[in-house]
């Protein structure tokens, strides 16, 4: 009787310190939140403020409202940003194509065909995930240089059609490996080749992965800024990176409005999947430790 | 006599057919195999071990992209280490970003990691919340962002201002600018929460139950059973995320126009190398410190994965 007395007291005690820990803990979280935020809600607040009101107010809120900075920043450099949006899509797209295509041959590969030396080969994949891309950085650069491709997209999109990111070739074989193998022997006993049991059972089982492949490689090339640095030198090539590191270094000192509306303006992409493709790539993450 | 010549007849035909059958069963078992492999193959020859090959070379010339590399020995390694200042300092400034900045980091991520897996509502929405920095941490946008938030009229000191402190600016003042730069990278700890999230899942619910019964303190319960248990997470994050912050880049870049000023203070080891070769196109000296970049990283992770065994903890 006492100790069932105990355990009510107990638990009634401990039920209150819960409540406690959770009214605790969500001022915390959310306190943080609000932290987190503050930076990008005043950097969006501030394009839309008076420019002498950048240096002078930390609200949210601006005093009073105009969309003058998006245009001055759309066309403050010598060629407009539309171009370089234009550019950046066009190499994160053609990235996409490439990564999706050589990626899941390769991983293909892998997954499901015997062949000899398929571990010896899986084996050095995996090392090469671990290459600070700086030691191959330098003759790459001399190899594109004598190809007569530095100056173009090439440089930029060539090594996804050789899937050198070699990170979505892992993604695609843990992925091919978790399908059943009954469909591939059962289409092999109605004499379908490889390249049909890959193109026509494989690839349309894939799809969850080939989107996370896809969209990570769009969030990648589109942030990627030593690759656009180093190759393109041409401001009519310019990717979005490029244009905004040259506003900050020509014009970033009399425009701040422009500058943060233009930065703004190259986030909108990568937050628009982070909307619509959150589930996905929190679960990227989740699985494979993705460092992004 | 016809039917011995019949029978080497047979048999030389036997032997045409199993002659062109090996070849037939090669291909059959490897080709398919190795064309699918192709692509990667070509790229793994040729942007990888070539290039490889071919800066280690480098890293033993005299190489200004228009003459030929002229062989120097050792003297790029050894200017390094004997008569490069630069070189001392952009350690100096990697060294200590990734001790401060990866620790702290981590210590965060595994903080809210905990806090949201004790089954508070509204875990979408903290997680997105703080997963949204690490996503877009790494473009140009946020970097700029970072030097206006941290200049001397920045949104920092505006703050401070409220309170009466007068602020400097932090970046270009080379006791703070890599602090801000450290700040930068802890505001992303929301890829490496996700991950310990995910292994917190992991641990078993009855553990904790069972310790509860044997009156282990909440404090207890952490040393005992939810960071041994986490340890290969722990592991994880921090060899990946070292290795990432060895490899920083863009924010330094941009935050200080590509100088790594003021007086060195953000001079990223990356940066370094890519001032060596892009900006004075020194490219053995600078093929000869990717070089040692990847001997540090390869070190890093030997070690690691050494030592792993007395702290990290394998359930088996």
């Amino acid at each position: 009787m006492t100790t069932e007395a105990l355990t009510v007291v107990g638990s009634r005690g401990s039920r209150t310190r819960r409540r406690i820990f959770t009214v605790v803990a969500h001022v915390l979280l959310v306190g943080a939140s609000i932290l987190m935020l503050y930076p990008l809600l005043w950097m969006l607040a501030s394009t839309f403020r008076p420019e002498n009101e950048i240096f002078t107010s930390s609200s949210l809120w601006p005093s009073s409202w105009s969309i003058d900075a998006y245009f001055r920043g759309w066309s403050g450099l010598r060629v407009s940003f539309g171009t370089f949006f234009l550019n950046s899509f066009v190499i994160a797209i053609l990235s996409i194509a490439g990564n999706v295509f050589a990626c899941s041959l390769a991983a293909y590969a892998f997954a499901r065909l015997q062949f000899r030396g398929r571990n010896f080969w899986f084996a050095l994949m995996l090392m090469t995930l671990m290459l600070p891309y700086h030691v191959t950085l330098i003759p790459q650069y001399v190899l594109f240089l004598n190809l007569g491709w530095v100056n173009s997209f090439l440089p930029l999109v060539v090594p996804k059609f050789l899937a050198a990111d070699a990170f979505f070739i892992f993604l695609m074989v843990q992925f091919f490996r978790g399908l059943p193998k009954e469909l591939d022997e059962a289409a092999m006993m109605d004499g379908c080749s490889p390249w049909r049991i890959y193109w026509k059972i494989i690839m349309p089982l894939s799809l969850p992965v080939l989107a996370t492949a896809a969209i990570f490689t769009f969030i990648w090339t589109w942030d990627d800024f030593l690759g656009p640095l180093i190759y393109l030198s041409e401001m009519r090539q310019y990717t979005v990176q490029l244009g905004l590191r040259t506003f900050v270094d020509s014009t970033g000192q009399s425009d701040f409005g422009g500058m943060l509306a233009m930065s703004v303006l190259t986030l909108v992409p990568v937050f628009l999947f982070f909307l619509f493709f959150q589930r996905l790539l929190i679960e990227g993450i989740a699985t494979t430790g993705m460092k992004r | 006599m016809t039917a011995r010549s019949m029978e080497t007849g047979v048999s030389a035909t036997g032997r045409a057919v199993a002659k062109t059958g090996v070849w037939a069963r090669i291909w059959q078992q490897d080709g398919p195999g190795y064309l699918f492999l192709l692509p990667w193959l070509i790229g793994f020859f040729g942007l990888t071990v070539g290039p490889m090959i071919t800066s280690l070379y480098l890293s033993f010339t005299n190489f200004d992209l228009l003459t030929t590399p002229d062989w120097v020995g050792a003297a790029n390694y050894t200017r390094m280490f004997t008569n490069d200042p630069k070189f001392a300092a952009a350690m100096r400034v990697t060294f200590f970003f990734v001790i401060f900045s990866v620790p702290l980091k981590l210590a965060f991520a595994l903080a809210v990691a905990m806090l949201l897996n004790r089954g508070l509502k509204g875990l979408p929405l903290y997680r997105a919340v703080f997963y949204l920095p690490s996503l877009l941490g790494g473009s140009v946008a946020i970097a700029i962002l970072w030097r206006q938030l941290f200049a001397g009229d920045g949104l920092v000191n505006q703050f401070l201002a409220n309170f009466g402190i007068i602020g400097p600016s932090w970046i270009s003042n080379p006791n703070y600018s890599l602090w801000t730069l450290i700040i930068l990278s802890v505001w992303q700890f929301g890829s490496p929460m996700i991950i310990f999230l995910a292994g917190l899942r992991q641990i078993p619910q009855d553990m904790y139950e069972a310790a509860s019964l044997d009156g282990a303190s909440k404090w207890r319960q952490f040393w005992k059973i939810t960071l041994p248990l986490l340890t290969p997470v722990v592991f994880f994050n921090a060899i990946v995320q070292t290795i990432d912050a060895f490899k920083s880049f863009t924010p330094a870049f941009v935050i200080s126009g590509g100088t790594g000023q003021p007086i060195n203070s953000t001079l990223f080891y990356t940066l370094y190398l890519y001032q060596e070769a892009f900006g004075f196109f020194r490219m053995g000296y600078a093929s000869a410190l990717a070089w040692f970049l990847l001997l540090m990283i390869a070190a890093f992770t030997a070690f690691s994965f050494l030592t792993s065994k007395y702290w990290v903890h394998y359930d088996d």
